[in-house]
């Protein structure tokens, strides 16, 4: 019986993905051709052990909802264990009063009620592996009030620029949680990832209320970093946070070397997801696929060099695609030569023949459009 | 049941011998097809997409597996409040002796008290180890229309292999059975039986009873219950089914029927979104094709690595193929690895089988189809 509920939270204000963010949320955002964002936390959690799993939902529910659906594909038990979608009020954009405080004070009664005496709270917007499990008896055994999970990163000048960074000293206990500002080599980043008691959580929730109707989670623990005992532990292996559209592109690409690949996944920690049931993909004579991720049901007649290709999709003969995430059901049409984009689904790509980006920035075709 | 009142039984019991090893430890009904199927998958799905909600599969030679893959139903979607894929093995009963299925109307017979729990209208007998898509509904439509007792598909074959077939002789015009031979030496007609029934249950169940007390009787409906009914006097119509059908019987038809994927316009056409073929789920990654790899005409499933070439071949679940390897028109079963630098042609690689590195197996001008049941040294 797992002692710990588990919660996914939602992105703050301040984190957009250009173009994409549109049409669903993060952990919707198709990844790799064949999981979703979301696929990643609810399987680290169901892999600990954890059966209590509420995933928390800002805007723009549709997508995620249709995915998640009762969830039994996460492999958890249906009856003793559940994995509940928790929806805010309010689903517009850029409301700042739409906290993750805000929800979860709304639903503090679900979780009073539940006899588990942890909380571990993930990100569903962040691509990681962790066992919760192990993490969790760390926090126990140190007997911190709260643990927080932190990638130490030393390109943080250029990239990770939405998240925020933990102050830690030598013993690693965190002393604030700022913004990375871009200004240092290496910061440890946060990877808004928790573990505490539920009692503890409850009462910094009461403590967030209190002191601003603005407050995140995040806020009133970098408040508590005098008065509780708050510790980082550091994540090893593959981490991608989705915050921006060349975000999603580079952890895309990033996952086509091989390396990267070992270091997120493992045989004894499956990823689960939803199936689709498509066919096999089907390589044509023509064809000619190198260095790609590629997902069931596609058909292939054409170029692709370095992509994510998603579910369904179809490139049509004299097609060269390169360094691109195309997702599910895309056209790419005969002789479309298309680089560094981001095609988003059921985009149908005929009449224009050349569509070519930077890779510093890379391009997005709009879901549905036809071009 | 609430759709059409009809029940669907899938006899999976056949050991498919002429499968050697590959059917070993398996039923036919659970050997590997198309990638990422099971050949069972195709009559379950067939029920899923034709409103039938309650599916029997009758299970006897080396069933764990497929009772284990079967059961629950919820991979075809049969898992709702009124439906069920329920798997029957012979059972001991208070009333009879445990019995094994003497044969594919003794395992209907045997389980008459199953059926009786539904009291269904009609009675859908499948084969388990056949690949096609049929809509069962429209049989039963026509069933209906014909006013007819029994009704079996029938496909027309060439009529020189007409003789390996058990062929029915009708009335060119309603279409009404007149005669049925099994394997004629000289057949009056080219259509074949696919061994799909649809009987009204009453009669059915009958005529199973009688069945069960005959000693004489071989208890199977090819050879007992359909000459029965046709003695009687009872209307017997054909339905022809138009389509792709294979019954795999041989390594060299498995083969073929895997082949047959690689044309762009194939006849089972497993992308066809209005007739989605359901299989059990797999947590692995999509394939990865790296960038030495070479593929031309293949059907590549979730799960393979591809850092060599292939061409003119399918990849099952998790297979894998090495730098510097072949994989010429072959076929590799679930999580097969071919290792860096082997060759592989004309070959059927069974599940898990590791051909080592620089091996060679199967050959270009080879009569049949070389099956590689156990790991190859490199």
């Amino acid at each position: 019986m797992a002692r710990a509920l588990g919660i996914i939270s939602f992105s703050e204000n301040h984190i957009w993905v250009e173009g994409m963010e549109a049409y669903r949320s993060i952990p919707a955002f198709s990844f790799l051709g064949r999981y979703r964002v979301v696929d990643f936390p609810i399987s680290n959690m169901s892999n600990s052990g954890i059966d209590r799993i509420q995933v928390y939902v800002r805007r723009k529910p549709c997508s995620l909802v249709e995915h998640i659906g009762t969830g039994r594909h996460y492999n958890i038990n249906s009856k003793s264990g559940y994995l509940q979608m928790v929806f805010a009020d309010s689903q517009e954009d850029k409301d700042h009063y739409n906290t993750d405080i805000k929800v979860y004070a709304e639903n503090l009664d679900r979780m009073v009620k539940a006899s588990n005496t942890h909380v571990v709270i993930a990100p569903g917007y962040m691509v990681y592996t962790q066992d919760f499990d192990a993490l969790l008896q760390t926090h126990i055994d140190s007997e911190a009030d709260v643990t927080l999970l932190y990638h130490k990163v030393d390109y943080a000048k250029e990239a990770y620029l939405s998240c925020d960074y933990l102050d830690l000293n030598k013993q690693k206990g965190v002393q604030a949680i700022a913004r990375n500002n871009g200004t240092t080599k290496t910061r440890n980043i946060f990877m808004d990832t928790y573990v505490m008691k539920k009692e503890v959580f409850i009462d910094l929730v009461h403590a967030a209320q209190k002191a601003s109707s603005m407050y995140t989670l995040k806020n009133i623990i970098n408040d508590m970093c005098g008065e509780l005992d708050i510790r980082g532990v550091a994540h090893k292996g593959f981490f991608a946070p989705i915050d921006d559209l060349k975000g999603y592109y580079d952890v895309s690409m990033a996952l086509l070397d091989p390396k990267n690949v070992k270091n997120l996944f493992s045989d004894n920690w499956p990823i689960y997801t939803r199936t689709s049931d498509s066919c096999p993909t089907q390589y044509y004579e023509t064809a000619n696929v190198k260095s790609s991720f590629v997902a069931n049901g596609c058909r292939i007649e054409g170029t692709v060099e370095n992509c994510i290709i998603g579910r369904g999709t179809v490139i049509k003969p004299g097609a060269v695609v390169k360094n691109c995430v195309v997702l599910g059901d895309v056209l790419i049409g005969n002789d479309v030569h298309i680089e560094n984009h981001v095609v988003d689904r059921y985009a149908k790509i005929t009449r224009m023949k050349e569509i070519l980006a930077d890779p510093s920035k890379p391009g997005y075709v709009k879901r549905n459009d036809t071009v | 049941m609430k759709q059409n009142n009809m029940l669907a039984m899938i006899l999976a019991g056949g050991r498919g011998s002429r499968l050697h090893d590959l059917t070993n430890k398996v039923a036919k009904p659970a050997v590997a097809y198309g990638g990422k199927y099971k050949i069972i998958d195709f009559p379950l799905s067939n029920c899923a997409n034709s409103g039938i909600d309650v599916v029997g599969v009758l299970t006897q030679y080396e069933s764990v597996l497929l009772n284990s893959y079967v059961a629950g139903g919820g991979s075809w979607g049969l898992d709702a409040r009124d439906s069920g894929v329920f798997v029957l093995p012979p059972r001991e009963k208070a009333d009879a002796n445990l019995d094994v299925y003497r044969g594919t109307a003794d395992a209907i017979s045997q389980n008459i008290d199953f059926v009786d729990n539904y009291n269904p209208d009609y009675m859908l007998i499948l084969s388990g180890d056949h690949i096609y898509k049929m809509n069962y509904a429209k049989m039963l439509q026509a069933h209906k229309e014909n006013g007819a007792d029994a009704t079996i598909a029938v496909i027309e074959v060439p009529m020189k292999e007409a003789s390996r077939f058990g062929i029915m002789n009708t009335d060119p015009e309603t279409g009404r059975i007149v005669e049925f031979e099994e394997k004629p030496a000289e057949p009056k007609s080219n259509l074949a039986s696919m061994g799909i029934y649809i009987f009204n249950w009453k009669l059915l169940r009958k005529l199973l009873v009688a069945d069960m007390k005959n000693e004489e009787s071989n208890h199977d409906f090819g050879k007992d219950i359909i000459p029965t009914l046709l003695n009687d006097g009872k209307r017997l119509f054909a339905y022809k089914f138009k389509g792709y059908w294979k019954d795999v019987g041989t390594i060299d038809s498995l083969w073929e029927a895997n082949m047959d994927l690689l044309d762009k316009k194939n006849g089972l056409d497993l992308d066809d979104r209005t007739w989605t073929i359901y299989t059990e789920d797999v947590p692995t990654l999509p394939q990865y094709i790296s960038a030495e790899a070479d593929i031309k005409r293949a059907f590549i499933t979730q799960g393979c690595v591809v850092e060599g070439e292939v061409k003119n071949s399918v990849l099952f679940t998790g297979a894998k193929v090495g730098a510097g390897a072949k994989v010429i028109d072959s076929v590799l079963m679930p999580g097969a690895v071919v290792e860096a630098g082997a060759v592989v042609t004309r070959a059927l690689v069974a599940d898990q089988v590791k051909i080592g590195s620089q091996a060679v197996v199967g050959s270009a001008d080879s009569e049949h189809i070389e099956l590689v049941a156990k790991n190859v040294k490199g």
